[in-house]
């Protein structure tokens, strides 16, 4: 089935939240960043800043030498992250397969769509202008069958772009960009492919898969792929949780080795309540402690996944015998689950012999 | 430094060093002897930071002074050369090592790059009994995994008293565990943990040759001497596990095999086994006990062995490779199987063992 992903950037994001919010910055050179005399180098600039040669990770001092008329903005995060809630919100609501890049920027897979839009184009024309209406900012967008082509797209005409790479146009597309636009060939890459002569798609599909090995190496077959168009990577909504736990500071600092057996048990209860609730099974159990004096250990064990409760608090008290709780005070305790899988281990058929549980390596 | 050996007595000694010195080393002087002539001696040490050994032959020494050798190449060549004197000699260009007509000029690397390796005290001494350490040691080594995340299970508990000396390896499916009655002079006990590599190079140190074995426990090394040869071996932090726990007491099913029998029985069976288990069973009955095995690609085998036993008829699997590593190294004419159930550790034991008891514990496995 032909996919219809979307990838949506939004334009100069940190610059023009800050030209929006204050319209003394419009139209004007901005750079978001650091001070100059601070070593600060810029994390976005506007598009007037950029007619000079300014953009994101060139140090301030140098943006200024380039720009000496640049308005220098530092850093709100709290707001760019508001704004940034309210526009995944929009997407959300259209399709459940979001794949944030960043702040500013997704993957969407919108072949199935809220609002039964057959047409990815009206699709990202129509949340462009939600964006539009609930931001006051603009965003560009790539439409085509898949995420490769998809991000080319969205950054072909910007700001406030709509590109779209309908199936039939993917091959004319192609033929000649250069070798930089593949996903994962970066300066080094694309310098040792022209050092071959490999400049465009079109070399990358007809070089020898032997010249391509021995000059990319194992990313040899998946450039090809990509220089044909293809890329089945799908749309990850979200990424799996690699771990979880809690940790507690407390009050005053805990020296009775019961009242510390009582809160670990406390947080492993409730880290294998996780792995019941979430359908997982947990290889490591690790405990983490904080001594008074803000000295921080941690101590792991694995052994064949569980999400029993029992087990769990077994392996985590068994750790804290490899601390020295009880003899030092102790400000904060912590209890995590790590190395997930959803599906226990099949039963060994040589089974162990019955030793206590002991805790790995100090 | 410059000096004349027996080749055979080099020989000798440079063999033992071959297991010592770590072959795919990242530390240069690691694969190096350090030779160190001196008086009517030549003193050699190697080590590879876990384990070193220490030892001399007779030389002539006609300039006293050390120098380091590849361990290996160096073996390599007094091995192919004939009977006869070598000499080993240092000059302003490098080191010589020629014998008949023989020349040849070595790499070395500075005598100062070897780590320097802690001396016994003295102190704290016990003697062993060569002979019960040899069996111990062949007798347990095997049991102990190779790269195991629990870091204790890389080596071997090795316990004194006053009156006993006890040898105790697991993998955690298996444990072997030999104690032998011998006043060895500690007035307290003493509990360290080897490394597998210590028992292994132990093991050839007491292949040959007689008398006991000084045995030292420093403050993180250990020290056998035996017979002149030091072995040094750095200890195993950590805890055994509390192994008397997992040796059943309650077998009440016992079973008497004739060992070759059972040997060959086990080793014919286990052809068609399943590959990746390795799985036999034994389907106990009255007057016999059966071993089958089967294996869904290539078939299946038995094999009858008339035993006495008036019990109840069970069936227990086990790892074929764990039963012939025991059955291995026990000489006896026979050895006994105990029993609980299908599910519980069973115990093997050499029948009429002599000077030493051997306990050797198996988890059986899943049918």
């Amino acid at each position: 089935m032909i996919r219809r992903i979307l990838h949506i950037d939004m334009d100069a994001f940190y610059a023009s939240v800050e030209q929006r919010d204050n319209p003394a910055l419009r139209g004007k050179p901005v750079a978001v960043g650091g001070d100059p005399d601070k070593r600060g180098v810029v994390a976005a600039a506007s598009y007037e800043a950029r007619t000079f040669g300014v953009r994101s990770a060139v140090s301030m001092a140098q943006a200024v030498r380039l720009c000496p008329a640049l308005e220098i903005v530092h850093p709100n995060f709290t707001k760019y992250r508001d704004v940034s809630r309210q526009v995944f919100d929009i997407f959300r609501r259209v399709t459940p397969l979001v794949e944030p890049l960043s702040l500013d920027e997704a993957y969407l897979d919108v072949t199935e769509n809220a609002w039964g839009e057959p047409l990815g184009t009206t699709v990202a024309k129509r949340i462009k202008e939600e964006i539009r209406a609930a931001t006051g900012l603009t965003a560009s967008a790539g439409v085509a069958p898949n995420k490769f082509l998809a991000k080319i797209a969205s950054g072909w005409q910007k700001p406030d772009g709509l590109t779209v790479i309908p199936p039939e146009r993917v091959e004319v597309f192609l033929q000649n960009l250069p070798v930089d636009a593949l996903w994962g060939v970066g300066p080094v890459t694309a310098r040792k492919l022209r050092a071959r002569g490999i400049e465009t798609l079109t070399d990358v599909r007809t070089a020898s898969p032997e010249l391509l090995r021995d000059t990319v190496g194992s990313l040899a077959d998946w450039l090809q792929q990509l220089a044909r168009g293809e890329d089945d990577r799908a749309v990850v909504s979200e990424h799996e949780p690699k771990s979880s736990g809690s940790e507690n500071t407390f009050e005053r600092d805990l020296e009775d080795l019961d009242e510390i057996r009582r809160e670990i048990t406390g947080m492993a209860c409730d880290a294998a309540a996780w792995l019941v609730r979430t359908e997982r099974y947990a290889r490591t159990v690790t405990v983490k402690v904080r001594y008074h004096d803000f000295t921080t250990i941690t101590r792991s064990h694995s052994d064949a996944p569980t999400r029993e409760e029992g087990a769990i608090v077994a392996r985590a008290l068994a750790l804290v015998d490899k601390t020295e709780a009880g003899r030092r005070p102790i400000r904060l305790l912590g209890v995590s689950v790590h190395n997930l899988c959803t599906e226990p281990d099949p039963p060994e058929p040589q089974p162990r012999l019955p030793f206590e549980i002991t805790a790995s390596r100090p | 430094m410059e000096l004349v050996v027996r080749k055979t007595e080099l020989l000798r000694e440079l063999q033992l060093f071959q297991g010592i010195v770590e072959r795919k080393n990242t530390i240069p002087i690691l694969a190096n002897v350090l030779i160190e002539a001196k008086g009517d001696e030549v003193r050699m040490l190697a080590t590879d930071l876990e384990v070193a050994l220490r030892s001399h032959c007779q030389a002539a020494v006609a300039k006293a002074g050390s120098l380091t050798l590849p361990a290996k190449k160096l073996y390599e060549i007094v091995k192919a050369l004939p009977e006869t004197d070598v000499r080993i000699e240092e000059d302003k260009n490098g080191v010589k090592v020629a014998a008949d007509r023989f020349d040849s000029r070595m790499q070395t690397l500075p005598r100062e790059d070897f780590p320097t390796l802690p001396d016994a005290s003295g102190k704290a001494r016990a003697t062993l009994p060569r002979q019960a350490l040899r069996e111990m040691v062949a007798k347990t080594q095997f049991a102990i995994t190779g790269e195991d995340t629990r870091y204790f299970l890389n080596g071997a508990k090795f316990v004194l008293t006053p009156n006993s000396l006890t040898l105790v390896a697991t993998d955690g499916h298996r444990l072997a565990l030999v104690e032998v009655q011998h006043n060895v002079g500690v007035t307290q006990d003493v509990g360290v943990i080897l490394p597998k590599k210590t028992l292994l190079e132990l093991g050839k140190l007491l292949a040959e040759g007689e008398g006991d074995v000084q045995f030292e426990s420093g403050e993180n090394h250990l020290f056998f001497d035996v017979g002149g040869r030091v072995l040094i071996s750095r200890m195993i932090d950590g805890q055994f596990p509390a192994y008397e726990r997992v040796i059943p007491k309650g077998n009440d099913k016992t079973i008497e095999f004739e060992r070759e029998r059972l040997t060959n029985a086990v080793k014919r069976v286990a052809l068609l086994s399943n590959e990746r288990s390795r799985a036999v069973k034994l389907e106990i009955g009255k007057g016999k006990v059966v071993v089958t095995s089967s294996s869904s690609e290539f078939g299946e085998a038995h094999e009858e062995l008339a035993v006495e036993y008036a019990g109840s008829a069970m069936t227990i699997s086990f790892n074929a490779q764990y039963v012939l590593d025991f059955l291995n190294v026990v000489e006896t004419d026979s050895v006994q199987l105990s029993l609980k159930d299908e599910v519980s550790q069973a115990v093997m034991k050499p029948v009429g063992a002599d000077g030493y008891d051997y306990t050797y514990v198996i988890m059986p496995m899943r049918i």
